[in-house]
Order: structure tokens, then sequence, then C-alpha cells
């Protein structure tokens, strides 16, 4: 299968939440207790329960007051920092363009969470399972839009085949630009290029996301130096004590004290 | 003052000196257990491959509950050892550690030929010898690391995510250091035949005469300077 994307354009967004719901609804999961955390925003962070919510910031950057709205879930990033964290080989990467979690892999270590520069996926710590946006990936094999997609009303997300979606998205972000000089497109090259790429109205920090999102440096030196440094120093010790042996008994030092040079004095 | 404490703890075989009183002992294996059970417990986070083994002990996450149980153990039981009962010994240990003589630097060069069953020409050692400085050094510095590294992970939610997410690593790399080391460990006190007599030293505490003499010839000679004093 080629590589789709979710565009999400959210100069087309007003806020209704509709997919945060459709979500929870094609994924039964259930619904939480929120409550405002700023403006109309009802989830602070993700939780193993809700995988997508949408941001809300109140901007004041061009003549009138406006929302910086977007939907957040997991971007599905084509060099995901979750992956290479993941220490039971749970999350792989669909050649769709979606990172997957099988929860039967999953031990919920958690290493995904905290190394994800998102944020995204959350341990379930009754279940011990990792959990966050699948894409609706079940959706996708069966030629369907993802839930999100499928429900909104504005047109705000679209589903496609990444390449084409990807020219349409620098079009309109051309068109968008003329009334919020700050747009930017989001998800093109960002961690290897993401699967939900967005047009957003101003910086990446007015949304609260780092403008050059990166694996943790901390990660890249442990999966990269430690481990394989690491393994190379322990089976270099396990071969010395293996010649070490060998020496031993081409000397005939096992040898009874008398026969060989046993002792050292 | 090693002589003396053969009287304290009885049975003075003929030829044969105290090296380690049971207090060592009891810290050594203590850490040797507990390691070891850390590390089969650790495996099965520590790559997807070992998942199966973890069967032996209950399932993985049986494996994740016994190794913070464990690691407790490692860390409060051996060093309360350095406050318990006479711990002298224990403290003597670690101030050598930190102390490299030009005996301990000549033995640490020539050694490696003694590893791979060759002859080695270095001074008179003491109670520890370079190499066991080397081991003693990983052992201190790598305990400390696994165990403030691991204590972040456990409490992670509690601090920073910057440094949460060093742990992972400082974790592993503390664990190759230790686990790298306790294979030439294992290797001289089991398995080489002029180094493997001192396992005595660690089971009954005395090692012969004859391995004090040829190995730690500066310390045997202390030790035979304090009985005459005496």
């Amino acid at each position: 299968m080629t590589r789709k994307m979710v565009l999400a354009d959210t100069s087309k967004c007003t806020g209704c939440k509709a997919c945060t719901v459709a979500c929870k609804e094609w994924n039964q999961l259930p619904a939480e207790k929120t409550q405002l955390v700023k403006s109309y925003q009802s989830m602070r962070t993700f939780t193993p329960d809700t995988w997508s919510f949408v941001t809300f910031d109140e901007n004041y950057s061009i003549s009138q007051m406006h929302w910086l709205m977007r939907k957040a879930q997991c971007f599905h990033c084509a060099d995901p920092a979750c992956l290479k964290a993941c220490t039971s080989k749970a999350i792989s990467k669909t050649e769709s363009g979606y990172v997957v979690i099988d929860k039967d892999l999953c031990i919920g270590c958690g290493y995904c969470a905290e190394n994800c520069p998102f944020g995204v996926p959350k341990v379930d710590d009754q279940q011990k399972k990792a959990f966050k946006c699948t894409g609706c990936i079940d959706r996708v094999e069966n030629n369907l839009k993802p839930m999100c997609v499928q429900t909104c009303q504005t047109g705000a997300l679209e589903f496609g085949e990444r390449d084409n979606l990807m020219v349409k998205a620098k079009k309109r972000l051309a068109e968008v630009k003329g009334k919020y000089p700050k747009a930017v497109l989001y998800g093109e090259k960002e961690m290897g290029g993401m699967t939900h790429s967005y047009i957003l109205l101003d910086s990446p920090e007015a949304y609260g996301l780092p403008s050059h999102p990166v694996a943790p440096l901390a990660l890249t030196l442990w999966k990269d130096i430690i481990r394989p440094v690491g393994t190379v120093a322990m089976g270099g010790a396990a071969a010395a004590v293996v010649f070490g042996i060998l020496g031993n008994a081409l000397r005939g030092n096992y040898g009874p004290p008398e026969s060989g040079k046993g002792g050292k004095e | 003052m090693a002589v003396e404490r053969l009287n304290v703890e009885g049975q003075v075989a003929e030829g044969k000196v105290l090296r380690f009183n049971r207090g060592e002992r009891f810290s050594h294996w203590l850490h040797v257990v507990s390691f070891f059970i850390l590390l089969f417990t650790g495996l099965g986070v520590f790559a997807a491959g070992f998942h199966p083994l973890m069967s032996l002990v209950g399932g993985l996450q049986a494996a994740r509950l016994i190794h913070r149980v464990v690691a407790v153990i490692f860390v409060l039981g051996t060093g309360a050892m350095f406050f318990a009962g006479d711990s002298r010994w224990h403290w003597e240990w670690l101030r050598s550690a930190f102390r490299f003589s030009d005996a301990d630097k000549k033995h640490i060069k020539a050694f490696a030929a003694e590893f791979f069953g060759g002859h080695a020409v270095y001074p008179p050692q003491e109670k520890y010898n370079g190499g066991e400085k080397i081991n003693s050094l990983l052992t201190i510095f790598g305990s400390a690391v696994i165990t403030l590294s691991g204590l972040v992970m456990w409490f992670a939610p509690n601090f920073p995510a910057g440094l949460v997410d060093w742990a992972y690593p400082l974790h592993d790399l503390a664990m190759f250091v230790m686990t790298t080391a306790v294979i030439g460990h294992v290797y001289l006190s089991l398995i080489h035949p002029d180094s493997r007599a001192s396992i005595s030293g660690m089971l009954t505490g005395y090692v012969p005469e004859d391995f004090a003499k040829a190995h730690h010839a500066a310390w045997y000679e202390h030790a035979a300077e304090n009985e005459t004093a005496k």
C-alpha cells in the first residue's frame, strides 16, 4: 500500500470536536470526565483512553482575536522515536505510513511514552500496555478513511495519497498565508515526514509544538552507541576468558602441580 | 591486625591466612546473588528475545516486580554492611580501591600475560592487587550509577523528562560495565588455574599461605609482622 497522509488544514477547523468523539466511538474508548483546561480545550494531554483531542490557543497576532485550533493525535512519524525506544518489538511501521503498537507484544515499560517528542503514547498501569492513535489502520487498510476524517464536517481533515496531498497542501498554504502570514506546513520533513501533517496558522511554538522535533539525544546515544559498544565489550570479555582457558590449558597449567608450572613461586 | 582476627573467628588453620572476615563475605555474596537476580530479571525489559525466559520467574510482569524488590536489597543490604558490626575492613577496601600505587600500575600492565596463562612479573601486591582495584572501582561506580538511574526510572513521574531520558542509557551502560567486569571476575576466581585459589577466601575467609605469598606478598608480610608483634 502506498504512503497515505491526513492533512489537517487548521484554517478550516471550527473546533467542533466531532473528530475526537468519532475516534472514541470507532475505537470503543470510554468517555472520561473532562473540564476546560484552557479556552475551550477539554484535555491537557493524551490518556490511554483518549487518543485525540483539540488544542485551543487564543491568539492576537492579527487584528482580532482568533483561535489556534489543532486536532492533536499521534503524528505517525516516518522516523519514530517510540519505535526506536521500544524494547519489545511491539511498535512497527506500516507501508502506508502508520506507526502501530502490537498490544500482545507490549509490556508497558513506558519507554515509548518517555521518548516520544510529543508525549503521545500513554501507558495504562492496570493493563501494563501503551496506547495511542492507531491512525484507524483497520479502516485505512480496508480502503476507508480514518474515522476523524470521515466525520469532519468542514473539510479541515483530508485523507489521501501522501504525494498528491502534499502538493495540494503547499498550494493551500500559499492561499492561507494571505490572511495568516506566519502560516506553516508542519509534518513534511519533521521526524522523517509525518503521516498526520498540518497547515498551521502560526509558528509551531504558538501551538505548543517544537519547531524542529527530534528524538532525544539520550535515545540516540543509548541505542546507537551504548548498546552496540556494550555488547561488543561483553562479548570481548567472554572471548578473552575462552582464550584464557585455552592459553592455560595449552601451557599445561591445569595439570597436577608437579608436572607443570602450577604455582607462581 | 589481620592476623589478630584469626583468633576472633576461631579455628586458625595451619598454613592459612584470613583475608575476608564474615561481614565482608556476607556483603560480597549478598551483592553477587542480588546482582545476578537483577541481571536476569532485567533481561525481559532489555530485549524482546528474552521474554520467553521470564516464565522461569513467573512471567515478565513478575520479573519486573522481583527486579524492584531485589534492587532494594542490592542497595540497602550491601550499603548497611558498611555500618553494621565491625565494618572496618569494608572501609579499608573502599579506601584502597581509590589508591593506585606504582606496584598496582605495574601489576595492571603485566597482568594480561597471566590472564592468558603466561607468566607475569610484578612487584609484591597489597591485599587488593591492581586488577582487583579496577574491578572494585567498576563495581563501586557501576553500582552507584545503576542505583541512581534505576531510582529515576522507578519514580519517573517525579523527575523531569530530560533526566528520565538519560536514566535509560545510563542504566544500560552500568549493566554492561558490571557484566563485563563480572565475566573476568568469575573467570579469575573460579577458572584461572593460579588465581582460583582465592575463592576459598570468599567461602571460608582464609586463603592458602602459598597463594598469599605469591599473589599478595606485601599484604602477607604485614599480616606476618602483626602476628610476630603480637
